[in-house]
């Protein structure tokens, strides 16, 4: 973490309470290493690997067979090598899908961190009884089954029946009398973009608050009387406190935007241009499930998992480099 | 701040067990294994595709199994037709979840013949009908002949209308096709589809390439051809997007609609949102005022008042009838049931003279053209086999249920409908078509 000094409060973790013993770097003890440490990880890597090791591993062999309806009834699979990689890659489609995807997952982490971390500033600022009312709001939200969720957002923009709709046209704005909001790429991203912001920024909400409630009160209180704004307090102590909280938030929320399907999915069933609108985990379902193309759905899982590597190694960087 | 980053890892973890927690249900082993010789009682599962088989053709298969068949049990699950190929790709293969009698449409049945999804039937096949059987629908659930998939209905699809609009608007029951156009495109309002079509229905669109002789793609030998550029074909997609565009108040992007809701009127009396709708047979029993039935539900009176509303069957370009998508389904034994005996004995039910009858009843074409007359000798039953007897199969390609599930021929009828250059479409979707027709799934 770099260190934001402003206003004499050191960022770093082990500097954290004013006034607290002064940092000694620990003498270094030579001790026999325990075994019961990895006594108990053992369960945990055991369950590691028997849920991610065999499927992730199937899944590499897959991706260099030739694996299509044939095999899936029984037929052994012939190993093609690189074949698959080639052919998905050299596909255009492939790369619209990623760019989509990359694009529309930074915009929804983006957007849901931003409102999630607004919504746990304004729990922290108004009255307990306020605050609960919130709470419990966001707690129902983020309860809300997913298909449920989706079902009653797809009625409201339903084209014929829509709330939104009739309330555009309520409004004034009568070119929306039966807009069809899914049939455009961009308006159904738009949609589908609403739905996921309010079904994310609840977690990002009560995480950050938990985050912004175990800032100490005697260094705001500090700062207050060094003569420091709301605005100052905010960048200068709130943030850097709460960053490890708001880089794991956001670092979880791009990988998940990041394989989004079953909300792209459910909105595609209502009526879509589907090839225009498909995203990673849509493209890999389609590939495998509905055009039986096993191999090339592997061979674009792997890539996916290549790339949510990729996209979240320097939060997970970060992170470990804090811990050090 | 050691206790944030415990909250942030708080959180991770919270995160990874709801990540586990989505895994999925595990298979209740319901089915017991053995029976090889002597069918052994057991629950055995069948899979219909979508509501068109109704309750008392349900009751009926399992009170008739559950007394054939003593001790064991006939389980009905009904699959929605968007779901079923890729439902009958992950289960068929799998002996623990495999269904054992499944219907599947006619068009998909080619895609799962092939690769040895279903038993051989071959034996059974003269004991179920034979020569009787639809034999187009036969010859997509055969490969090298032998029979893996038998018909198990047919359906056709017609117009049907608001008589008292058409009347009131001074037109009547169009000769022609191009008539037709017209007349649907004088009976669009604002809130008024003159003919209610999503762009994005082909199974519904394709009539009018097929009206004007054009084909989805041809074969030559074993090789398939997508034949979208063929002049016939683009004059039928062209006169369809016209249509579309003149008569429809639809968004370019509806499919599988349920139209009947349209040409109904509205609460409280409010006239309808379409004059004219295009649907299978059995959309009649949607249609119609409200009426009380025998259990006292609120139902539709299946079109009573003839005044108001009526059918027609699409016409063609020169008069008569337009060729139309002939639906319909077939059905199979999973290949791997552990209960093949039990499953022969549900289709010896279903190809039995009663069931057959009651299909007919229903509306649906029976597979067995003996039972054709149990449709009935009315309007509808006439105007359904008037028009399945024109109607046409779509490409039975290996690679058909991939391009299903795929949706392609829905983007492409989107494309058009949208206002797209049909010419420039047609041959950009015949490079795309033509691998996927040939099983080019994975190449």
């Amino acid at each position: 973490m770099s260190h934001d000094a402003a206003l004499g409060v050191p960022a770093h973790s082990g500097h954290a309470a004013p006034g607290g013993p002064p940092d000694e770097p620990p003498a270094p003890r030579r001790r026999r290493t325990p075994a019961a440490p990895y006594l108990l990880l053992v369960p945990a890597l055991v369950a590691l690997v028997a849920g991610l090791a065999y499927p992730v591993g199937k899944q590499i062999v897959m991706s260099v067979q030739k694996f299509g309806l044939e095999q899936q009834f029984g037929q052994a699979p012939t190993f093609v090598g690189l074949d698959n990689f080639v052919r998905v890659f050299t596909d255009d489609a492939l790369w619209a899908v990623v760019a989509r995807s990359i694009a529309f997952c930074l915009v929804n982490a983006f957007l849901t961190v931003v409102i999630g971390f607004a919504f746990a500033l304004l729990m922290r600022a108004v009255a307990t009884p306020v605050r609960l009312m919130l709470q419990v709001c966001l707690l129902l939200a983020w309860a809300m089954p997913m298909v449920a969720g989706v079902t009653v957002f797809k009625w409201l923009f339903d084209y014929r029946t829509g709330v939104v709709n009739w309330l555009l046209v309520q409004l004034g704005f009568d070119s929306f009398a039966g807009y069809s909001w899914l049939s455009q790429p961009f308006t159904f991203f738009l949609v589908a973009t609403i739905i996921i912001v309010w079904m994310s920024v609840p977690f990002v909400a009560l995480s950050m608050y938990a985050g912004l409630t175990a800032v100490p009160e005697e260094v705001l209180e500090a700062s207050r009387i060094d003569g420091a704004n709301g605005r100052q307090q905010f960048w200068h102590i709130l943030m850097p406190m709460v960053r490890p909280v708001l880089s794991i938030v956001l670092l979880l929320q791009i990988i998940w935007d990041l394989r989004v399907f079953a909300q792209i999915r459910l909105l595609q069933d209502a009526g879509a241009p589907v090839s225009e609108t498909n995203l990673l985990g849509n493209f890999i379902y389609e590939l495998g499930m509905s055009r039986q193309d096993f191999g090339g759905a592997a061979a674009v899982s792997i890539f996916v998992l290549l790339l949510t590597v990729a996209l979240s190694w320097p939060y997970v960087r970060s992170l470990m480099k804090e811990d050090a | 701040m050691k206790m944030l980053r415990f909250a942030a890892l708080g959180v991770a973890a919270t995160l990874a067990l709801t990540a586990c927690s989505s895994a999925d249900t595990p298979s209740d082993d319901a089915t017991t294994a053995g029976g090889d010789k002597t069918p052994e009682a057991a629950e055995i599962t069948l899979w219909l595709a979508g509501g068109d088989t109704n309750k008392d053709l349900r009751q009926y298969l399992k009170d008739t199994f559950a007394a054939e068949n003593p001790g064991s049990t006939l389980n009905i699950e009904e699959i929605a037709w968007p779901d079923l190929v890729t439902k009958l790709t992950t289960s068929l293969p799998d002996e623990a979840n495999t269904p054992d009698v499944v219907e599947i449409g006619n068009t998909q049945s080619p895609t799962f013949t092939t690769v040895g999804a279903f038993r051989d039937l071959t034996p059974l096949y003269d004991e179920l009908g034979g020569d009787k059987l639809l034999q187009s629908f036969v010859d997509v659930g055969a490969v090298d002949g032998k029979n893996y998939a038998l018909p198990y209905y047919f359906g056709s699809r017609y117009m049907f209308y608001r008589k008292d609009i058409w009347t009131a608007a001074g037109l009547e029951v169009p000769k022609t096709l191009s008539e037709f156009s017209e007349s649907v495109a004088k009976l669009k309002t604002d809130t008024q589809s003159g003919f209610a079509m999503g762009g994005q229905d082909w199974r519904n669109g394709i009539s009018w390439v097929f009206a004007n002789g054009g084909e989805l793609a041809t074969v030559d030998g074993t090789t398939w051809t997508s034949t979208l550029s063929d002049p016939n074909t683009i004059k039928g997609l062209e006169q369809w997007q016209k249509v579309y565009q003149d008569a429809s108040n639809l968004p370019s992007t509806e499919r599988d609609v349920a139209y009947w809701d349209f040409l109904n009127d509205g609460t409280d009396g409010t006239p309808p949102s379409a004059a004219t709708i295009m649907a299978p047979g059995w959309a009649r029993w949607s249609i119609g005022d409200i009426t009380k039935n025998d259990a006292g539900e609120e139902v539709r009176d299946g079109m009573a008042d003839d005044t108001k509303f009526d059918i027609f069957a699409l016409p063609g370009t020169d008069g008569g009838i337009a060729p139309v998508f002939a639906g319909g389904s077939n059905i199979a034994v999973s290949a791997k049931s552990k209960h093949p005996e039990l499953a022969e004995n549900l289709l010896r039910i279903v190809f039995s003279k009663e069931y057959q009858t009651m299909l007919g009843g229903a509306g649906l074409g029976p597979g067995n053209s003996d039972y054709v007359s149990s449709l009935g000798d009315d309007k509808f039953a006439q105007t359904m086999i008037e028009t399945a007897a024109a109607s046409k199969l779509t490409p039975a390609a290996p690679g058909w249920a991939a391009i299903e599930g795929a949706f392609v021929y829905e983007e492409l009828f989107q494309k058009i409908a949208d206002g797209g250059d049909v010419a420039a479409l047609a041959k950009e979707y015949d490079a795309k078509l033509t691998p996927m027709l040939n099983g080019g799934a994975a190449g």
